[in-house]
């Protein structure tokens, strides 16, 4: 479903991302694990469209998008949920769901039916539709970024430390909800520093240190790797 | 009584033109984080219309309207010419190029039409005055406080209800996030300069309908209006700069009425000293704007 | 280091040239052009030592040129004269008369004493809201020269300045200038404000104060802009207010951006390159006003060239001509580089 192929990023001089590769398989849960600084993050945003690749290529679903910018990306059906949880606080939970659905904006049918869908999955939103997002707790928040990556009707989802900062039972909360989405076909793309959470869902994993791929199989084997916990503490 | 009725419609005419002045420089501002110099010279292009338009015979509602296009056209050249070629590069090259673009306008005008003012057709109504609870006040006031009503109802209907209106406001907390959502970037950008083109064009009809001429430099002072409106009321929040224009007004007309003649010719060092005393002790406005923000 | 005292050399050498060489050709015309430019140079490169090593754009210096252009006038202005020029002078100012040097350096410091106090809170803004307030500097400080008549003769023109610049002056005190300009990119200020353009946390990390930093640049800058305020005045000897305001404004920020602000070198170079297209422009516009009777006049057109020009240059090399090493750097490097090869 996505393929990334030997993907570089830069800031400046500075290479954060030096020459990855992996992908997903349609229906996949993968996880991209390592410590601050490994270059996850980076790799994301460059998926994403934020961040200009200085090398490789990105394809979804046969589809090059390495140099597309984020709004193509988001129509080629691939929907980010950014570690720094960007509600648009002024907004109300509803206008920041409409916006998710920015590019169905003629198929309102649609977007109701998907809106419905999303306030079963998550019934706070339902009941604080009209509130500022930026009134929402933590962990609404992530709820609603998610629940509004989903109105785009994405075929391949990034999530971004969707934990980050969360109480453990609301990262409880989240990871049963990932593991609804994976069960409803979608494909994930998940990066997280909380290894045996992620490691839990996942079906295959990749470990990021320094900006390149270090370890990648399934999570039965990544935690055999003796190393890991180097990779997270050692950075 | 007279004296009451006549200051408050002084206040709101004068406030609901500064309102419309203001939120056409923060619309820019909100969500590119730059601000737009050129911004005077699209009420002088309306001014410039309404002049070259005048021996065509049309009715005097379709110049109005021709009027407001053409700094709607011109709002969107701003955009692609000073703002779209450097936005990426540094915020000091958009202000140089928006300063750059602002002195071009000026100059074609003084070149192609005139440095001398030029006589702008108004309807009979512009100049005539009626009495209200004993104030004798111009109906062009009148007009103008109407004419913001209905304008401010508009531009709050547009951001508050449409999606282009909410995802322009989403750009201006995010603009990243938007685009990841599939906003797209020109589109709302574009859409923003128009917007501004369009109140300018409104405004610079009312504003220009006070004198009834137009210079080449007629919007320099909407802009420093402008200017001051949105410093006072939050450099980014639309609400804001709508009540900074208001309380602008409130403190021009007080000047105005209370201030000798000699300290008069001094308003402007006041009203712009307010403004840098503002600045200081809030960088970004007294009335807050949306939470963070960042430019692309 | 070395290359700071060629780049020195080459900007004096360049001086003299536009000095000698207007006088060889032994114009008056040209002496004018020459002298306007020159003085046009101090101005440019006072703009530079404080948007170039903070990289903060300001709209104020003209207001500071004002400011020094009206201190000298009323320091100079004859006694006798001054019931004329300035019918509203306090009368304690009416018997002031000082030599044009006296008043040159008082001019300077009074615009480095009320930048000074004025500018010491502005200078923790960054982006927008500095831009706004050097604008608003600007328009508070028009508005004060346009309305206090008793220094300023009000919006009316002020004359009787006596006319002690002349080339040579305007050449000795742009080469100074220059010098001062390199000396204060070169010293420790410098460095830690162009550091700070760079990257403001890590320089606030190395201990540099940066508003404090950019302030001492705005002094100087103010005291230069005042400096070239005197100079201007005693060479024009009559101008009002509205010569401080926005279309020399434009005109400098458009010399320092094309010639490259981050660099003395490019604002020696921008000076020159526009004054001369500005003059070949404006001889443009007269002959075509001459020869077209009645057919309006033509205005704007030069300025209408220099801003296509300032958009170009921002689009095409947003760093200007000169974006960041010094004439001497450029040449000793390929000097090396020559070596390297041969």
């Amino acid at each position: 479903m996505l393929d990334v192929s030997d993907l570089s990023v830069s800031y400046g001089t500075i290479r954060a991302v030096r020459g990855i590769s992996f992908t997903l398989g349609k229906g996949e849960l993968v996880s991209l694990l390592g410590a601050n600084g490994a270059g996850k993050s980076s790799t994301l945003k460059c998926i994403a469209g934020a961040l200009k690749a200085s090398g490789g290529s990105i394809t979804l679903g046969g589809k090059d998008i390495t140099s597309a910018s984020p709004e193509q990306v988001v129509r080629a059906g691939l929907a980010t949920v950014p570690e720094t949880r960007d509600v648009f606080p002024d907004l109300t939970v509803a206008e920041n769901l409409m916006l998710g659905a920015y590019i169905h904006r003629r198929d309102q049918a649609g977007n109701r039916q998907n809106l419905e869908r999303l306030h079963t999955l998550f019934p706070r939103l339902a009941e604080r539709s009209h509130q500022p997002a930026g009134t929402l707790s933590g962990g609404e928040q992530q709820m609603l970024v998610i629940a509004r990556a989903l109105m785009s009707r994405p075929t391949v989802l990034l999530l971004d430390e969707p934990s980050l900062g969360l109480a453990p039972a609301i990262v409880e909360r989240i990871f049963e909800m990932i593991e609804t989405l994976k069960k409803s076909g979608l494909t994930i793309l998940l990066v997280e520093q909380n290894v045996n959470q992620a490691l839990a869902v996942a079906d295959r994993a990749y470990v990021m240190r320094l900006g390149t791929v270090v370890t990648s199989g399934t999570p039965d084997e990544i935690r055999a790797t003796s190393d890991l916990s180097a990779h997270y503490l050692g950075g | 009584m007279a004296f009451a009725i006549q200051f408050v419609i002084d206040v709101l005419s004068l406030g609901g033109a500064y309102a419309l002045m203001a939120l056409g420089l923060v619309i820019i501002y909100g969500i590119l984080r730059l601000v737009n110099f050129a911004y005077g010279e699209l009420i002088m292009v309306a001014g410039y219309t309404m002049f070259l338009t005048s021996g065509s015979g049309l009715p005097w509602i379709i110049m109005a309207v021709l009027a407001v296009v053409m700094a709607i056209v011109f709002g969107i050249i701003t955009d692609y010419a000073a703002f779209r070629p450097v936005r990426a590069k540094s915020v000091t090259a958009v202000l140089i190029t928006s300063f750059a673009f602002s002195n071009l306008l000026q100059n074609a005008a003084l070149l192609f039409i005139s440095p001398r003012p030029r006589n702008v057709p108004l309807p009979e109504i512009f100049s005539e005055t009626v009495s209200i609870g004993g104030a004798i006040t111009p109906v062009r006031n009148l007009i103008t406080i109407a004419a913001s009503i209905v304008l401010l109802a508009a531009v709050a209907f547009l951001m508050r209800k449409t999606t282009l209106g909410i995802a322009m406001r989403a750009a201006a907390t995010n603009f990243t996030m938007a685009r990841m959502l599939g906003v797209p970037a020109n589109l709302i950008i574009s859409s923003a300069f128009a917007l501004s083109g369009f109140l300018a064009g409104v405004v610079g009809i009312l504003w220009i309908g006070r004198i009834g001429t137009v210079v080449p430099g007629v919007g320099m002072e909407p802009l420093l209006i402008a200017f001051i409106a949105t410093v006072i009321g939050g450099m980014r929040s639309l609400p804001g700069a709508v009540v900074g224009g208001f309380l602008l007004a409130l403190i021009d007309t007080t000047l105005n009425y209370s201030l000798s003649q000699d300290l008069l010719k001094f308003r402007d060092a006041f009203t712009f000293s307010l403004v840098i005393v503002i600045l200081l002790w809030r960088p970004e406005g007294l009335i807050k704007g949306p939470a963070s923000g960042q430019r692309t | 280091m070395k290359h700071a005292y060629l780049t020195a050399l080459i900007l004096i050498a360049v001086i003299l040239i536009i000095g000698v060489g207007s006088q060889l050709l032994g114009i008056r015309l040209y002496d004018r052009i020459a002298t306007n430019l020159l003085i046009s140079l101090v101005l440019v490169v006072g703009l530079q030592t404080f948007m170039g090593n903070s990289g903060l754009l300001s709209f104020a210096h003209i207001g500071f040129m004002g400011l020094g252009a009206y201190t000298s006038a009323v320091l100079t202005i004859p006694a006798q004269m001054k019931g004329m020029a300035l019918p509203d002078l306090y009368d304690f100012m009416k018997v002031v008369e000082v030599s044009p040097l006296v008043a040159m350096l008082a001019a300077g410091i009074l615009a480095a004493v009320v930048a000074a106090v004025v500018a010491y809170p502005l200078m923790r803004l960054s982006d927008a809201a500095s831009v706004i307030t050097s604008f608003a500097l600007l328009v508070v400080l028009y508005t004060i020269m346009n309305n206090w008549s008793a220094f300023t003769n009000g919006p009316r023109t002020l004359f009787g300045l006596p006319k002690t610049t002349d080339m040579p002056i305007a050449a000795i005190v742009a080469a100074i200038v220059v010098v001062v300009a390199l000396l204060f990119k070169e010293s420790r200020t410098g460095k830690l404000l162009r550091a700070s353009r760079e990257d403001e946390v890590a320089a606030a990390a190395l201990g540099a104060n940066i508003p404090h930093l950019r302030w001492r640049a705005f002094i100087l800058a103010a005291f230069i802009a005042g400096i070239g305020g005197a100079l201007w005045g005693h060479f024009i000897t009559s101008f009002a207010p509205k010569a401080f305001y926005l279309k020399e404004t434009f005109l400098i920020v458009t010399m320092l951006v094309i010639g490259g602000a981050n660099t003395v070198t490019g604002a020696v170079a921008g000076t020159v390159l526009i004054t001369i297209a500005y003059e070949g422009l404006r001889s443009t516009e007269g002959a075509i006003n001459a020869t077209s009777f009645g057919a309006g006049q033509v205005i704007g057109l030069t300025e209408i060239v220099l801003a296509l020009a300032m958009i170009a240059v921002m689009i095409l090399k947003p760093g200007g001509l000169f974006p960041n090493r010094e004439i001497g750097h450029i040449i000793t490097r390929a000097r090396r580089k020559k070596e390297t090869t041969a």
